[in-house]
């Protein structure tokens, strides 16, 4: 087993409608990283993360995920490379008006029989394995709760067991503190911290705020019009990069 | 996040089709004009014709005197076309009432009202003539004494009605849920295979749509014989395309976010469909669903009176046979059961929202 998860290379995104999203992107994360990609909005963040897990096409260039190639899979092979990348997201994108239990059970859709699936036989196994991931975002007692009547912050914790419950080698968190507060902030991102450190989860996480980046990353890449701009420490990051990223006229805003 | 936008056609082209379109909407209107000014304003009240001629000769040349006319006016403010696809400069100061062209298009609708006048042969001499009034005295007191007698029939005739209507929403539902999502653009538009077949299950719901009830019922009560069947038929086949048509434009609205985590898993299309789609669905279908029992309840006494069974075809009978009495019975047991399907089915929907 190399030491890099995934090997991205020549990474090129461009829309439809001409947007060139991702300009000859390359980088590798390594097994059990922290990666936080930074970046303003409309920097090719988002559209990184989406190419990673092929919910968006890629124009050119390889992704290696495990030493394979998932650019060019098709069907199941790439319903396969998903199901081993979870996925988080800003708006937490829960199920609306199913159970918290439902939705960290679907995160293992992939594993059950569409029939299964769609009568929703999910098995003793499944369900105490869902128990247990609920358990680690502490949200036992919450099972039977429908997951849109919760607070953000706890839908977003549902949202990581669901991703746990694919058993990911990767968990991509797309702005996943965006739409939450300072405190609830601070928390989420400790869960996302305890599953890269315990569970062994490599983290790829894209952020807003620099503070944030400083306390959670292990490493730091920065898009700039869809071009990396920076790669390093994220204690590196000082003034001159800031403004390099961000623009000149950008003021640090922190978070405590 | 929609990333995948359509292509967007160049800026040129966009302002050449507009260009086009303005100079069509400007032919169509004033041929429109020339045609009603002469078959209404001049044949009907300047040389009082009762009974106009019409040749396709009228017709054509009202659309080369209109082409004459748009040409003419298309470069001024009196240009509709231009004005509706926004090619003329707006101070938005001024209201857009005050620009000529809008006073053109409201001299328009003038015209085509006093035409419509005409074409009804509005009077108000029949209106309100002795013999009319007579006649509508003993109809409406005829109708104000319901004859009692015939209640229990006509209460049979109604829940028949209420029935026939339930399992014709109860049998198009299915198919009206699988035809939806083929209907629905946001997920057919990812291939052009796909692509294809949202456009002729549009196609075919369009035109099924636009059939009225009222006439697939006599086609069906030909095909299967006078009755409550065909009436159901009629509105099952009618049901299906409104009700799929309903549920796509839901399927449309739909938030991306919860498809988006659900491919993410790894899932099936299907999986995906089943869990990312339908549970944002289910509450406004269940709702159209209901409504739409409510408007087949009031369609099924329609469809009744071309022998689609049920209390319009009692209602027709009576009719037929000028017993007003009978009618004013059914008449009334009619509106009870419409009040109260309109009732229960607005208080469900309340209630599930």
């Amino acid at each position: 087993m190399s030491t890099n998860i995934l090997e991205v290379r020549n990474l090129e995104k461009i829309y439809p409608n001409g947007t060139h999203a991702l300009k000859n992107v390359s980088f590798d994360v390594k097994r059990g990283e922290f990666l936080v990609i930074i970046g303003l909005s409309g920097s090719g963040k988002s559209t990184l993360l989406r190419c990673i897990n092929r919910l968006h096409e890629t124009t050119s260039g390889e992704i290696k995920f495990d030493g394979v190639d998932v650019t060019k899979l098709k069907g199941r092979a790439m319903r396969n490379v998903r199901s081993r990348i979870g996925m988080i997201f800003q708006q937490f994108n829960l199920i609306p008006r199913k159970t918290v239990l439902i939705n960290v059970l679907l995160g293992n859709l992939a594993n059950l029989g569409i029939g299964r699936s769609l009568l929703g036989m999910f098995s003793q196994e499944d369900r105490a394995k869902a128990k247990k991931y609920l358990q680690i975002v502490n949200l036992t007692g919450k099972e039977r709760n429908r997951a849109d009547n919760l607070s953000g912050g706890q839908q977003q914790r549902v949202a990581i067991a669901r991703a746990l419950m694919q058993n990911p080698s990767i968990l991509l968190a797309d702005e996943p503190v965006a739409s939450l507060d300072p405190a609830t902030s601070h928390s989420v991102m400790q869960y996302l911290k305890k599953v890269n450190e315990e569970l062994g989860v490599t983290v790829i996480c894209n952020l807003h705020f620099l503070s944030l980046v400083r306390q959670y990353a292990t490493r730091v890449i920065a898009l700039k019009g869809g071009q990396l701009v920076y790669e390093g420490n994220p204690h590196d990051i000082d003034e001159a990069w800031f403004k390099r990223i961000y623009g000149e006229e950008a003021i640090e805003v922190t978070i405590n | 996040m929609s990333t995948e936008a359509i292509p967007q056609k160049k800026n040129n082209d966009g302002q050449l089709v507009a260009f086009f379109q303005a100079i069509l909407i400007d032919i169509f209107l004033w041929a429109y004009t020339v045609l009603v000014s002469y078959k209404i304003v001049y044949q009907k009240i300047i040389l009082a014709n009762r009974y106009s001629d019409f040749t396709w000769n009228q017709p054509l040349y009202a659309l080369g005197l209109g082409t004459i006319i748009a040409m003419a006016l298309f470069m001024t403010k009196f240009s509709i076309g231009r004005g509706t696809r926004g090619m003329i400069e707006h101070n938005e100061a001024r209201s857009v009432l005050k620009e000529p062209y809008a006073v053109l298009g409201l001299l328009m609708i003038i015209l085509t009202f006093i035409a419509g006048i005409f074409i009804s042969e509005v009077s108000m001499r029949e209106f309100l003539s002795e013999a009319g009034l007579g006649g509508a005295k003993r109809i409406f007191t005829a109708l104000l004494t319901p004859n009692f007698a015939i209640f229990e029939q006509a209460l049979f005739a109604a829940i028949e009605t209420i029935y026939m209507a339930f399992i014709a929403t109860a049998i198009s539902l299915p198919f009206a849920f699988l035809l939806g999502f083929f209907a629905a653009r946001n997920l057919m538009s990812n291939s052009r295979f796909f692509f294809t077949i949202y456009n002729l299950v549009r196609f075919f719901l369009n035109i099924s749509r636009s059939i009225e009830p009222l006439v697939w019922a006599i086609i069906f009560s030909v095909w299967v014989g006078i009755g409550p069947f065909a009436g159901m038929l009629a509105l099952c086949l009618h049901s299906v395309s409104s009700l799929a048509k309903l549920y796509s434009e839901q399927i449309e609205n739909i938030s991306d976010g919860p498809i988006e985590a659900m491919m993410a898993t790894g899932a099936h299309p299907i999986q995906v469909i089943w869990y990312g789609v339908v549970p944002q669905i289910v509450l406004p279908y269940l709702s159209y669903t209901i409504y739409r029992w409510d408007i087949n309840v009031r369609m099924a006494t329609v469809i009744g009176l071309v022998g689609g069974g049920g209390i319009g075809t009692m209602l027709m009978q009576y009719q037929g046979l000028a017993k007003w009495n009978e009618v004013g019975l059914l008449v009334l047991v009619i509106a009870s059961i419409v009040w109260a399907m309109d009732w229960a089915s607005s208080r469900i929907r309340e209630s599930i929202k």
